[in-house]
Order: structure tokens, then C-alpha cells, then sequence
């Protein structure tokens, strides 16, 4: 790595972006399936949200208190906004997406939480595996459905040109047609997974690095206006953590509703 | 001029030249929907809700610059 910062305060600021061991296991081949920071804290995540519907649902009232009220704000909102263009044959997504979105965003929110390095803290969204995984899901579920709407033929047929057209004509441009269609299609994870990635671990970096540059100059003039942006950027994270996980389920969404309904 | 130098300049400049696009296009889509909501207010919620996911598209390009930047920098 660049520089001879090895006992800078700022790199040590930066131990929030560490994947740590927990618990090593030795490897089986080639995986290496130790407890790490990571997988703690993406359990961690899973399980709040897996805790709360669960315990919302238990005992579900003609009268809502506070916590059945915001799930149903929550269903609703994964209803209507999330999945609004999906249409009839796509309603067994709404649960697929509105977990995407509660996922992702109590990650980003639990990671924007200040914890002591003790805790090892690490926000799963920062890495980009966690995130390709989410990605690749989504994925495979979209060919799946198209595939499975159109059958295999159909559903290539969708990406080519429209039928009656000469065939010294058609054999190129269907083979351009294609091939510029596979790259978009197998661009579409990446792009999901990077725009969440890099929004998420963009936001972390500035903070951190601004802490790191107050603990490193321990001096007035640098720690008023440091802190005063760490304040700003913690504002803008937490919209940030929102409207990325809005989009990343949005855009879900839109390539699912795509795959159904292919070739309109 | 070495490589160390030469990645490190390359992920500066790099990520430099890359949020122009993005800016100057996140510029034209505000534009736009400050422009749609002065015309219709009524509207304002669904041109709210295009812009935001115009933004987060075009946001996205920058980040992949972003990314490369990171990779030159700490993977080699």
C-alpha cells in the first residue's frame, strides 16, 4: 500500500473497514469459514430484522400499537411504491423485495451507529461481496422468471429484433443485438452491487478519515471544523443509507418486472 | 516515473475527471424536475420520486470510478 502511515491515527481510525477474525477455523480447501467481524454483524442485522416481524406478527391487534403500526408501514410501503409496477404476475416479489430493503437499510443504519473498537464493528454493506450477494440473487431471479414466462427461445427471442426482417439483414444485427443485450444484462448485478458498495464505504471513509485527521491533529483549529463536518456527513449518511436501499429494491424491482413482462 | 507514482496518479486524476459527468448530469436532472414542479405542483410527488431515482442512477457513475480508484490504490 502507498506511504509509510503505519502509525498514523488515521489509519487507525480506519479499523471500522477491517474484516477481523472472531473465531478462526481452518480452512477447507480453498473457503475459509472463520467467525469474522463480518459474518457477526451481517447475522446481527439479519436477525433484527428477522425479530421484528416476528415478534409484530405474533400478536397482531385490531388496534395497532407503535411497533405493528410501523410494520404495516413498512408492508405498505414495500407494497405500493416498491413494487407498484409489477403487476399481477409478480406479486410473490413483494416479500423478496420489501426484505431487500429492510435488510439493507438496518444494516446501513446499525453501521452508522458510533461502537467502541472493542466491538470490532463493521458494517456488512461495505463489502462488496455481501452486496454482489444480494445482487446476484436478484439476478437469478430475474432470468428464472424470464425464462420461465417466456420458456428459453422466447425469452432470447426477446432480445433481438422484432421478426420480418430479411435474413442477410437480420443475422448480424441479431448477433449485435445480442450480444450488446447479454453485456447490459450481466452489467445489471454489478451495477447494483457497486452502486451500493460505494455509496456505503464512500460515506464510512470520509467520516473516519475526518476522526482520524482530529485524533492525529490534536490542535483547535483543526477538531471545530472537523466535527462540524463528521455532524454534516452523519446527516447525509443516514439519507444516503435510505436512499440507496430505496433504490437498490426499486431497481430490483424494475429488472424482475422487465424479465416478466419481456418484450412487452 | 514508477508505478507506486503512476497508480496513485492515475486513481487521483481519475476520479478528478469522473464526477464531472456525473455532476453536470445530476445538474440537468435537478434542473429539470425544479423546472416540472414550478409548471404543476400537483405533480411534485411523482417528480420527486423520478428524480431521486434519476440521481441514484447517475450518482452510480461516479462510483465506479470510485472503485477502480480504491482498487489502484489498496490491491496493487
Amino acid at each position: 500500500m502507498a506511504g509509510e502511515a503505519g502509525s498514523s491515527k488515521v489509519v487507525e481510525a480506519l479499523h471500522e473497514l477491517n474484516v477481523q477474525n472472531v473465531i478462526s477455523i481452518p480452512k477447507l480447501g480453498p473457503i475459509d469459514f472463520s467467525i469474522t467481524n463480518a459474518v457477526i454483524y451481517l447475522w446481527f442485522g439479519a436477525a433484527v430484522v428477522f425479530l421484528f416481524f416476528f415478534i409484530v406478527s405474533r400478536r397482531l391487534r385490531k388496534e395497532p400499537g407503535a411497533m405493528q403500526t410501523f410494520a404495516e408501514i413498512l408492508l405498505g410501503f414495500g407494497r405500493g411504491h416498491l413494487t407498484g409496477q409489477i403487476g399481477e404476475k409478480g406479486k410473490k416479489f413483494y416479500y423478496l423485495i420489501l426484505t431487500i430493503f429492510v435488510f439493507v437499510l438496518t444494516t446501513n443504519l446499525i453501521g452508522l451507529i458510533p461502537k467502541p473498537e472493542l466491538l470490532k464493528p463493521y458494517t456488512p454493506t461495505t463489502n462488496i461481496n455481501v452486496t454482489f450477494g444480494i445482487a446476484v440473487v436478484v439476478f437469478i431471479v430475474t432470468q428464472f422468471q424470464g425464462v420461465k414466462n417466456h420458456g428459453a427461445r422466447g425469452y432470447v427471442r426477446s432480445w433481438l429484433l422484432p421478426p420480418g426482417i430479411p435474413k442477410a439483414l437480420a443475422v448480424p444485427l441479431n448477433g449485435i443485438f445480442f450480444i450488446v443485450h447479454l453485456v447490459g444484462e450481466l452489467f445489471r448485478p454489478l451495477s447494483l452491487s457497486v452502486r451500493l458498495f460505494g455509496n456505503t464505504i464512500a460515506g464510512h471513509l470520509v467520516i473516519l478519515v475526518m476522526a482520524g485527521l482530529i485524533l492525529q491533529f490534536a490542535s483547535a483549529i483543526v477538531i471545530v471544523p472537523a466535527a462540524l463536518f463528521i455532524v454534516v456527513m452523519m446527516a447525509f449518511e443516514i439519507f444516503v443509507a435510505f436512499l440507496q436501499a430505496y433504490i437498490f429494491s426499486l431497481l430490483s424491482t424494475v429488472y424482475i418486472e422487465s424479465a416478466i413482462y419481456a418484450g412487452h | 516515473m514508477d508505478a507506486e507514482a503512476a497508480k496513485l496518479l492515475a486513481a487521483g486524476i481519475g476520479l478528478g475527471v469522473a464526477t464531472i459527468g456525473p455532476g453536470v448530469g445530476i445538474g440537468l436532472l435537478t434542473k429539470g424536475a425544479c423546472e416540472g414542479i414550478a409548471r404543476q405542483p400537483e405533480a411534485s410527488g411523482d417528480i420527486r420520486t423520478a428524480m431521486i431515482i434519476g440521481a441514484g442512477m447517475t450518482e452510480a457513475l461516479a462510483l465506479y470510478a470510485f472503485v477502480i480508484a480504491i482498487i489502484l490504490v489498496f490491491v496493487a
